[in-house]
């Protein structure tokens, strides 16, 4: 008896699904489903199941019963071992890969409250450790793939956008970044591919070794017509701020610090005559002023995002294309980033054997942020937001009585406080008033990106394709700021305002001709190809100083100076050749090489390298005797694969760095020339080697997936900023020479796990864990330690040959002598063996050792001791989502830990100059709380608790675990929605960033106040931490 | 493909080959020298902070690190980032600069010929340049020497003195070099002034370059102050009477007509070009000092209602108890007070400012480094300390200095340290503000006066110079630390 079942299959979110296979188990009947994803299938009496799959999507199983309508719906599987993967210039099944490829798919970036789509892969793939350094909008996150991969140059990687690559980093000139990826919809993106191993990332050449970062973005399919529309609104607003002393706890704390000052004067022999200077200021009702600095700074702000797209395809033609708004304010007061961009995909064969198509993307972003000292280079700024409510006296009042706000010259107006070593003055302190800035001034970067390509493809003859592709990648960047003569940064100047406008033009002619072939067995494709990149970069601009009347606000309004300001011009060129063989006999025994020769103008003598990666992999469960063993039934896919390379690094690298130059300024109002970069023709690719050493594997019908895989990157040839002696007066003090070499390993393993799979509740995990070490192999000299500056002031972390990059070097602190109260640091004895305790007494003495001898000061090159990584040794996140029947739940954990931090912050908290403090100096050394955490206070003391010394007390470890983000999700029923002439709709609220569990005592363990620099990582100094958002969103499909 | 794109030429910077193409280029990368010294790190602006706020006349008003605070408060540490490290790095840059400069004038001889070239490019204008670059390199070791070594007369120059980098520095090589004895420093710099003092020009054309480009007088009046800090009073008498004639009126009698103006008002005055300035450095708006390298942003009283038309920072006012306590000195009564007092103390929330340098923002108010009546006031005290207090010339030079400003003149003195003391107290009123005070202090290895609740320092102190800086340290394998 045969009867026949029809159905329809549709994808999770009920579209159609053509193409899908439909066959009995254990039979040999089958179909597939049509454009509108009906099947009609003819079955055996004694069938009593049928198998659903899909490339893409996870297979399904439905017990036939009585049945004859069976409709199906599929989910999408990311990590399926089926789905294709986008390579450099074309694309793999998974299966066959032998390189090292993380996939993550749009949908784990799309809506969520981020600005560029990089936010949002944190934690989602192993191997990519991605940080936010500070919670400012639009700030590019820190992204390294297996560690940090260079010293002087970049070790971010290389972005494509649909094949072209694009800039990424802060190109802004202003308090207000900008980062180019935030042009990208993130609900625009259809997967984005990781290449980590030199198998999968060799094909990029010089530009590799970072890790290539392929973004593919959405297009239509044949037989669908859809159109999404996506929106969500929500509120962001700052969490875990430091406690600071209120107004009365900060007057009694300072002032008890100017008696013990008088007392330690009196200790000396000098006269101990300051006064305890600092008083209630009474507001116009006469009551005290308590001013809560965190309340003018921070807020609720409100975002809200909106996309709409659509889609379809006929036999010839498919198309897609959005348009998306987003505004975005965030929790500091002034940050707002917006954009609205459109999109324009379409693929169309002009006959059976060419095709055409477009990919054309188009954003306006506006970003706008007050003076946040988060931004690289910032941290110590007088005016930065995350450092004005921590040093800023509460018993000063932000506004005076007449509404207007208190100055004091630039600074912050100085209340009733009078200075306790001249009691004739004021105390006023040097730091900004922040209602200044955050009322007059603004500073933004609003950019308009034009990025896409289109491309013709020839299929010659069967399996050989040529095709060619031209692309552009054109940005034009204002950047507005104005600073009030009022007080603040602008005061001096009396006032300043600059424009800067800067274009970053890129075209890229890519040429590639494919060959694919099977004999039997044999399976065989080869790539060739050549390439040709040209940037030019370029910035102008001007500061107008001197504001003739408070009226004007803009650089077009009338001020009495101008000079130029933000100039510069480069230019660069890539050249290359590639190719990529790919064989494989039965899918069994794989083989991958890829190579290319790149020429790059910014290299000096020597501007040609060749590279290459070559990759071998053996999928032992397509062996017979694998399938016929009873192995085979738990352990259903099992792969090895190995691969090594050498790929390149110019990534970062100054157009014209290997020039000697003279540079030309001004002497008064005459021109000069003068030498200003030490070239060295000599300068050439950084070399990485890498490793890569797996296995991939699928238990119980692959319904336990996952990878691991080993990896080790050996960079030679590291560029290095050779430090000079400064006395030899080079300029910049340094030179860049291929010098150096640096190692990384560490394993990933990947899992997923389709825990529960029913109707009506489903349960799915997946996690990755990444390890990652980093050492140091060689610098230029032996014993050479390099130091690197936060933001030119302080120097936290060095890097030496044995240790990894950036480790932090602190005198180590004894903690507190309980006798005395002062700070005990351990310093090296004069002949250099063991070490001698001594302690601190600010203007009492200074340094002695414990029985009261002079001892000499502590200093962190001949005391300190090495504290590391700062980079996690271990990092990674667990997704879990359920499913019960509308509902849909999902929280995603990212952690990471091993690391320490240098938590400068905290130094600056417990500073005792006139700063306020953290509450927790309340457990200060007394006569009566002798075992005390914080020495006793003492006025003007910035040495005992770290503000002048790098110190241990202020280094701390950095593991935390953070609930990224928790969504629960709403679908109404499709049959629900087909009667209301809707094909899906979902309804959802999430929370980014909900939850953060660390012992880390800063803000947040992500803060890295030098951004991303390569060896200036773990370091936090006065930046603002990230916000929390809450968000409600649908989106609904027709 | 097109392989020229390989080899993109840079539109905003020359290649080292073709600096030494023209006349003109050339003539451009002298006036990069005086730029260098001119750094806001160094003699623009902070050095001369540093002289003075070292000392007992001024007070910190805002505690900010990035504006000498620790050199105020003797808290100095070799990571000292603004001032141990920045002042270290930029005159070394000038150093290199003038090096590197000295190097290429002589490699590309071959080039100065005609038509590009006048005839007596080589002959006359090359040892021009040269003699500017030494000067500018003197200069720079100079005043080096003042912060980061002990005096010369703490062990006759005996002490560590500075690398002592003479060759073009441009590649990675070389990096070690160990400290010269400090004798061996100033003997460099004297051999450099003497030839700058043959080669260089004797005027310029007109007042502005008179006054910001080194000509011969520049030089013989920087020897006067090396002298004087070598304490070879005999030779400052020699140099300085060059420059300075046996009576008034006192102007040079030789080269630019460098004298003493009839007010220091004038000589402060925009655009500070009176003859007076043998060698001050000029800022534009174009060419600012830099943020908090301004003299004026240092010293001037922010506006407040008291001082509405103040633009400065107010980071230092000047010590109650300092120099203007001494009414005696300042000649201060009812009716009338010293032109310096009167003119230059303004008075705002209570404190009083120095108004040296009033222009405010963009402050391009010149900064100073040598004045004709510092030459006077050095003579003076050489020719006290040689011949004793009844030297009549020593003491109508320190009252023509005095009496100008309407102090009151001195009749005589008991003894020579009298007379020395009353020309070092002269110094002080006179040059407040100008960052000479360091080297008086240091040059006589007297101890540093306290202020506040800042302790003196004695000279046996190890702060009492600065320390070598960490960057140094960890580069230069042959340097040692003070």
């Amino acid at each position: 008896q045969v009867r026949t079942i029809t159905g329809k299959v549709v994808g999770s979110d009920g579209s159609a699904l053509p193409g899908v296979t439909v066959v009995v188990k254990g039979g040999g009947q089958g179909t597939s489903t049509d454009a509108e994803g009906s099947y009609s299938l003819s079955i055996p009496a004694n069938a009593n199941t049928l198998v659903y799959s899909f490339i893409g999507y996870d297979s399904k199983e439905v017990v036939i019963g009585s049945q004859s309508a069976i409709n199906v719906s599929l989910a999408t599987n990311t990590t399926g071992l089926d789905e294709v993967v986008v390579v450099g210039y074309g694309t793999q099944l998974r299966r066959e890969l032998t390189g090292s490829v993380a996939t993550i798919s749009g949908a784990d970036v799309a809506q969520r409250p981020v600005q560029s789509f990089e936010q949002a892969m944190q934690g989602k793939a192993p191997g990519v450790n991605i940080t936010t350094p500070n919670g400012v909008l639009n700030n590019p996150p820190v992204v390294r793939i297996r560690g940090v991969n260079s010293i002087s140059l970049s070790s971010a990687p290389l972005y494509v956008i649909d094949g072209i690559p694009t800039y990424s980093g802060d190109n802004s000139a202003t308090n207000a970044p900008n980062n180019p990826l935030s042009s990208i919809n993130p609900n625009d993106i259809e997967s984005i591919e990781v290449l980590k191993d030199a198998a999968a990332a060799a094909i990029y050449g010089s530009r590799a070794a970072g890790g290539v970062i392929l973004v593919t973005t959405k297009r239509g399919k044949k037989g669908q017509s859809k159109v999404s529309v996506d929106s969500w609104a929500g509120l962001t607003k700052a969490f875990r701020l430091y406690d600071v002393l209120g107004a009365e706890d900060y007057m009694m704390i300072k002032n008890e610090a100017v008696r013990n000052l008088n007392a330690n004067r009196v200790l000396v022999g000098a006269t101990g005559n300051n006064v305890e200077g600092f008083r209630p200021t009474l507001d116009a009702n006469g009551n005290m002023v308590d001013t809560k600095w965190y309340d003018y700074i921070y807020r609720t702000g409100f975002s809200t995002s909106n996309s709409v797209n659509f889609s379809g395809g006929t036999d010839k033609t498919s198309f897609y294309a959005s348009v998306g708004y987003t505004n975005q304010k965030g929790m500091l007061e002034n940050n707002e980033f917006k954009r609205t961009s459109a999109r324009v995909n379409v693929d169309h064969k002009v006959y059976k054997t060419f095709s055409v198509g477009a990919r054309i993307n188009y954003a306006n972003s506006y970003n706008a942020a007050p003076s946040t000292g988060s931004l690289n280079g910032s941290a110590f700024g007088t005016a930065g937001l995350g450092r004005l409510p921590l040093v800023l006296p509460p018993n000063i009042p932000a506004y005076n009585p007449d509404g207007s706000p208190a100055t004091n010259g630039a600074g912050v107006g100085a209340g009733a406080n009078v200075n306790p070593a001249a009691p004739t003055s004021a105390l006023a302190p040097g730091y900004y008033n922040p209602v200044v800035d955050l009322a007059y001034n603004y500073f933004n970067s609003e950019s308009n990106q034009i990025q896409g390509n289109v491309y013709a493809n020839w299929e010659v003859l069967k399996g050989l394709n040529v095709r060619t592709t031209y692309g552009i990648d054109n940005v034009g960047y204002e950047d507005k700021s104005f600073q009030t003569a009022l007080a603040g940064d602008g005061f001096s100047t009396g006032g300043s305002a600059s424009n800067f406008y800067r274009t970053n033009k890129r075209w890229v002619w890519q040429n590639t001709a494919q060959y694919d072939r099977t004999f039997g067995d044999h399976n065989f494709s080869l790539l060739l190809g050549g390439e040709q990149q040209k940037t030019d970069q370029q910035r102008w601009g001007a500061n107008r100083t001197q504001v003739a009347d408070d009226f004007f606000d803009t650089f077009q309004g009338n001020f009495t100076n101008i000079a130029a300001s933000g100039n510069f011009q480069g230019e660069n060129y890539l050249v290359s050749y590639f190719g990529r063989f790919s064989y494989d006999f039965a899918k069994k025994y794989l083989f991958s090489f890829n190579a290319r020769r790149d020429g790059y103008s910014a290299w000096g003598n020597d501007k040609w390298g060749n590279f290459y990666g070559g990759g071998l992999g053996y999928i032992i469960s397509e062996e017979n005797f694998w399938k016929n063993s009873s192995l085979a039934n738990s352990l259903s896919f099992l792969k090895f694969t190995g691969s090594y390379g050498e790929v390149g690094n110019s990534q970062g690298v100054g157009d014209f760095t290997t020039l000697s130059l003279y540079g030309s300024g001004l002497y008064g109002t005459n021109a000069t020339i003068g030498y200003n970069n030490a070239g060295n023709r000599n300068l050439t690719w950084e070399t990485s080697k890498k490793t890569d050493v797996g296995f991939s594997f699928g238990l119980l019908q692959d319904k336990i997936q996952g990878d691991f895989s080993y990896y080790r990157n050996t960079v030679d040839g590291l560029i290095l900023a050779v430090p000079l002696s400064p006395s030899k007066g080079v300029p910049n003090n340094s030179i860049d020479a291929n010098i150096g070499s640096m190692r990384n390993q560490g394993v990933e393993l990947n899992l997923k796990a389709n825990i529960f799979q029913k109707q009506d509740f489903s349960w799915v995990v997946s996690g990755n864990v990444t390890t990652q070490r980093n050492e140091v192999l060689g610098l230029v000299t032996e014993g050479q330690r390099i130091g690197t500056a936060t933001s030119g002031l302080e120097t936290v972390n060095y890097t030496r040959v044995g240790g990894s990059v950036g480790e932090i070097l602190a005198v180590p602190s004894l903690g507190v002598n309980p006798e005395n109260g002062r700070r005990m640091l351990s310093i090296v004895n004069a002949d250099g063996t063991g070490r001698t305790t001594v302690q601190y007494n600010h203007l009492g003495g200074g340094w002695t050792t414990l029985d009261g001898q002079p001892a000499r000061t502590p200093n962190q090159l001949t005391d300190g001791e090495y504290y590391g990584p700062v980079l996690p040794k271990w990092y990674g996140g667990i997704d879990n989502s359920f499913r019960f029947k509308e509902f849909d739940l999902n929280f995603f954990i990212q952690y990471s830990g091993g690391n320490y931090i240098y938590n400068g912050t905290k130094a600056g908290l417990h500073d005792q100059r006139f700063w306020n403090n953290n509450v927790d100096i309340l457990d200060r050394w007394t006569p009566e709380n002798t075992n005390a955490q914080w020495p006793r206070v003492v006025y003007g003391d910035n040495v005992s608790n770290g503000s002048a010394l790098v110190m241990s007390s202020n280094v701390e470890k950095g593991d935390f675990a953070r609930l990224r983000n928790v969504t629960l999700g709403y679908s109404l029923k499709p049959t629900l929605a087909s009667r209301v002439g809707i094909a899906n709709a979902r309804l959802y609220v999430q929370v980014q960033n909900a939850a953060l569990i660390t012992k880390y005592s800063g803000i947040d363990p992500e803060i890295s106040s030098n951004g991303g620099s390569n060896t200036g990582a773990g370091v936090d100094r006065n930046s603002v931490g990230q916000a929390r958002t809450y968000t409600v969103g649908f989106n609904i499909g027709f | 493909c097109d392989t020229n794109q390989l080899d993109p030429i840079p539109e905003t910077s020359f290649s080292d080959q073709v600096v030494f193409d023209t006349p003109a280029r050339i003539a451009l990368q002298v006036n990069n020298l005086y730029a260098y010294v001119k750094s806001g790190s160094f003699l623009g602006g902070r050095y001369q902070v540093y002289g003075d706020v070292r000392a007992d006349d001024f007070i910190n008003r805002t505690s900010n690190a990035v504006t000498a605070l620790q050199v105020w408060n003797h808290t100095l540490t070799e990571t000292s980032t603004n001032d141990v490290i920045n002042t270290w790095g930029a005159a070394y840059s000038a150093i290199n600069q003038a090096n590197v400069f000295l190097a290429g004038l002589e490699a590309n001889s071959a080039k100065y010929v005609v038509p590009a070239f006048a005839a007596d490019f080589a002959t006359v204008t090359v040892p021009r340049y040269q003699a500017e670059a030494r000067f500018l390199r003197a200069l720079s070791y100079y005043s080096l020497l003042q912060l980061y070594a002990r005096p010369y007369i703490d062990g006759n120059g005996s002490k560590p003195g500075l690398p002592l980098r003479l060759q073009a520095e441009t590649g990675a090589g070389g990096n070690d070099l160990a400290r010269s004895t400090v004798a061996e420093v100033y003997a460099q710099i004297l051999e450099d002034l003497n030839f700058a003092e043959q080669n260089l020009p004797t005027a310029y054309a007109n007042a502005t370059l008179n006054t910001t480009r080194a000509h011969r007088n520049t030089a013989i009046a920087l020897k006067t102050r090396v002298y004087l800090t070598m304490g070879q009073y005999a030779n400052v008498v020699t140099e300085a009477n060059k420059l300075v004639p046996t009576s008034a009126p006192y102007t040079a009698a030789r080269g630019v007509a460098n004298g003493l103006n009839s007010s220091i008002v004038n000589v402060f005055a925009s655009p500070q070009e009176t003859t007076e300035s043998i060698l001050s450095f000029p800022f534009t708006a174009q060419n600012t000092p830099g943020t908090q390298n301004q003299l004026g942003f240092y010293y001037l009283p922010t506006r407040n209602d008291s001082v509405p038309e103040a633009t400065g920072g107010g980071e230092y006012y000047l010590n109650a108890a300092g120099i203007i306590a001494n009414r005696t000195a300042l000649s201060i009564t009812d009716s009338t007070a010293d032109v310096r007092y009167a003119k230059f103390v303004v008075i705002s929330g209570g404190n009083s400012y120095l108004a040296k340098y009033p222009g405010g923002t963009p402050y391009i108010d010149k900064a100073p480094v040598i004045r004709y009546a510092e030459v006077m006031l050095s003579l003076s005290e050489a020719l006290f300390r040689t011949n004793g207090a009844a030297d009549t010339r020593a003491l109508a030079l320190l009252n023509a200095v005095r009496t100008r400003s309407k102090g009151t003149a001195y009749a005589s003195f008991a003894s020579t340290d009298a007379a020395v003391n009353a020309v070092l107290l002269e110094r002080r009123i006179e040059f407040l503000g100008e960052g000479i005070r360091n080297i008086d202090i240091m040059r006589l290895n007297a101890p540093i006066p306290g202020k506040g609740s800042v302790s003196a320092v004695p000279p046996s102190s190890d702060n009492y110079v600065w320390p070598i800086p960490a960057t140094e340290l960890q580069t230069n394998s042959l340097i040692t630390r003070n």
